[in-house]
């Protein structure tokens, strides 16, 4: 390895998003009249980021080891709704509703991650299943117990301060959790033998298995992890609203899955960074939040996220060949 | 009969049995879902009773599955050949919005705005296929790319020329009672298109030649390839196929609730992947049959509508369908094996 060159920049995976994030900025102060200063004071894109990149980053991680995972668009109502029918409606210490939260995540990403290694079916059938599953027994759990289809919370002081608290009056504290995570994370990914594991298995699975990877169980992991984010966001955001909805978080399905895309990673598995997954999470907030703040019609939005992600995995498709083309001319 | 020549083929050809066992009855891939119907319409019509066996009954449900499953067929036949198609969600609301756009804003014969409602499912899908067939990238995220693409077209649009998020539209009598007129008051004509749909999608798959196509692209798409089949071709066809179904539901939504609206559809891209699964299609690719795909999408109507008729709380159909579905892949899995494990020993 000769150092540092641009070419080896360029076949880095998260390449493409810092791309897409200039890119966007770019477009916002070029055509949309916003001033940048306005931009990245804001705190609202950034609040979108961290809520959406909390669940990008476990399901970023799934998608590199060539799996899926759309239940969290349930997770995230009833992680929300089980701290505040635990805490808020039986008015029991918020810690039991904490302890709730974290259970029911690892709840459901067990059925998902058993189901996957158990059936040979696409995980994205399996969450599937579970996404309506959860959906309607949030749904109907929440109107069969306490008859609302929205419950009120009052978190003590310790536990907005750590979960639910505004920052200056606008950065919502699970930026700050974010951005632990996305260390983590890295960390885990880019560091540790486990990360090595994650992008073998999505890379070849079987070869992967034969290599002595438990891949069985670092799936299931994943799908817990995956799910336990999701809870964890439904219940930051229970805390800092003080109620919690069973609607919402659909949303996240197709927003998460396009961040990542954005952030370089393949669906195909194999291929993927942290870094990139958080500067997706990033780039989707700012085209969607962000595009408040310009002169451009808001609703063109969808239309900009679509020909982004577009144009996306057309780049991470030919910069990945470039990455692997390279690759065997170094070896000789 | 002629269903029998996918994953079965093996066992019907050298088998030499006149009459279908219980064995290969039960390899079928409609078997499950046959099941998975008759154990769904019997619980309710227990819990349900008279009404829900009523007239009304059976409207409130087959209105439900007419729209789903004019958009379940295509996706069925694009699961079976290995792909995904998600932008159909905004592909309804889009051409429901060209027809009131054209015919009721602008006030242009009907006949122009119903065209050009299907012409954008048709370009949509020709987007779809193309693109995937170019990029190899994964059908999912590609067309997640053209569902959003295809939402802030039609949202950015509407609101520009309509300068609102919903458009309204008074349809002439005769194009009112070919596609949005309810029969009897309540059954809608939807019902009868989607008979058509499916007699025709039957057609497709099971009799044609086409249809051994799709299911070799669906198995083997290489190998598919090598023996001479137009896999980008039939790729292509197969998305503009599911394009144009979900653009004549758009139209057919129009015509009957006599407005659009931007949101809408969106319960489409999972309610119909659903049916196809409780349908017996196997998401990789290579199995699946168009009365499956039938029998999936009744099931699913029935659970989603019939639950009204109980006194269950009616959120707990959604649990109810997802236990479904995971039932239903299970039993697909299972019944895989066997006819794969069947039609082995056969070969020895």
């Amino acid at each position: 390895m000769n150092g540092f060159s641009i070419g080896h920049f360029v076949r880095r995976p998260e390449f493409g998003a810092v791309l897409s994030f200039v890119a966007v900025i770019v477009f916002y102060v070029a055509f949309g009249g916003v001033s940048l200063g306005t931009l990245f004071g804001a705190a609202s894109w950034v609040n979108f980021a961290a809520n959406l990149g909390i669940v990008a980053l476990p399901v970023g991680l799934l998608m590199i080891s060539g799996e899926l995972d759309i239940s969290i668009g349930a997770m995230i109502p009833a992680g929300s709704m089980t701290i505040a029918i635990l805490s808020g409606y039986y008015e029991l210490p918020i810690v039991i509703g904490m302890l709730g939260v974290l259970a029911i995540g690892v709840l459901v990403g067990l059925v998902n991650g058993l189901l996957a290694v158990r059936t040979s079916v696409p995980s994205l059938i399996i969450t599937l299943g579970t996404l309506v599953a959860v959906q309607g027994l949030v749904l109907a759990g929440s109107v069969i117990l306490t008859g609302a289809a929205s419950v009120p919370l009052n978190a003590p002081a310790w536990a907005k301060t750590v979960f639910g608290d505004l920052i200056h009056g606008k950065f919502q504290v699970i930026i700050l959790w974010w951005l632990a995570l996305t260390v983590v994370f890295g960390f885990v990914l880019h560091a540790t033998r486990y990360g090595n594991w994650i992008v073998a298995m999505g890379g070849d699975e079987v070869s992967a298995r034969n290599a002595g990877i438990p891949t069985d169980r670092l799936r299931i992991v994943l799908f817990v992890l995956s799910s336990t984010a999701a809870s964890f966001v439904g219940m930051c955001g229970a805390i800092l609203f003080n109620s919690a909805q069973v609607s919402g978080g659909m949303n996240y399905i197709f927003n998460t899955v396009v961040s990542i895309v954005v952030g370089g990673v393949l669906l195909t598995g194999g291929f993927g960074s942290v870094a990139g997954i958080f500067l997706g999470a990033l780039t989707f907030a700012v085209v969607s939040q962000g595009i408040y703040f310009t002169n451009i019609d808001r609703n063109w939005s969808n239309l900009i996220i679509g020909v982004m992600l577009m144009a996306a995995v057309l780049m991470n498709n030919t910069f990945r060949q470039m990455a692997l083309s390279f690759v065997p001319k170094k070896n000789k | 009969m002629n269903a029998r020549n996918d994953v079965l083929a093996p066992s019907a050809a050298s088998g030499g049995h006149a009459k279908a066992t219980i064995g290969q009855l039960s390899r079928r891939p409609e078997a499950g879902s046959l099941l998975g119907l008759i154990a769904v319409f019997a619980f309710f019509a227990l819990l349900g009773g008279k009404v829900f066996l009523s007239a009304a009954g059976y409207a409130s449900w087959l209105n439900v599955a007419a729209e789903i499953g004019i958009v379940a067929l295509p996706i069925g036949l694009l699961m079976i050949a290995g792909e995904m198609d998600l932008s159909i969600g905004a592909v309804i609301p889009a051409s429901s919005l060209t027809v009131a756009i054209i015919s009721g804003h602008y006030g242009l014969p009907e006949i122009v705005g119903i065209s050009a409602g299907l012409g954008v499912g048709l370009l949509v899908g020709f987007f779809n296929g193309y693109l995937v067939n170019r990029t190899r990238v994964p059908s999912l995220i590609v067309t997640i790319g053209s569902m959003f693409a295809v939402m802030g077209l039609t949202l950015g649009f509407t609101v520009l020329i309509a300068g609102s998020t919903g458009v309204s539209l008074v349809p002439s009598p005769a194009v009112k009672a070919i596609l949005g007129d309810f029969i009897g008051g309540m059954f809608q004509v939807t019902i009868f298109w989607w008979i058509l749909f499916a007699v025709a999608f039957f057609c497709l798959l099971h009799i044609s030649p086409v249809g051994n196509w799709i299911f070799a692209l669906g198995g083997d798409k290489v190998s598919a390839r090598n023996a001479g089949i137009p896999t980008d071709k039939l790729t292509i066809a197969l998305y503009m196929l599911s394009g144009f179904s979900a653009a004549f539901v758009g139209v057919s939504q129009v015509l009957v609730y006599q407005s659009a609206q931007v949101l809408g559809g969106q319960s489409f891209i999972f309610n119909s992947i659903m049916c196809v699964v409780i349908g017996g299609v196997l998401l990789t690719g290579g199995a699946g049959s168009v009365v499956g795909i039938v029998f999936g999408t009744l099931t699913f109507a029935i659970v989603n509508q019939g639950i009204y008729f109980t006194g269950i709380d009616p959120n707990l159909g959604s649990v109810i369908i997802g236990a479904l579905l995971l039932l239903a892949v299970m039993m697909n899995d299972k019944f895989r094996l066997m006819a794969m494990s069947y039609a082995a020993k056969k070969k020895k």
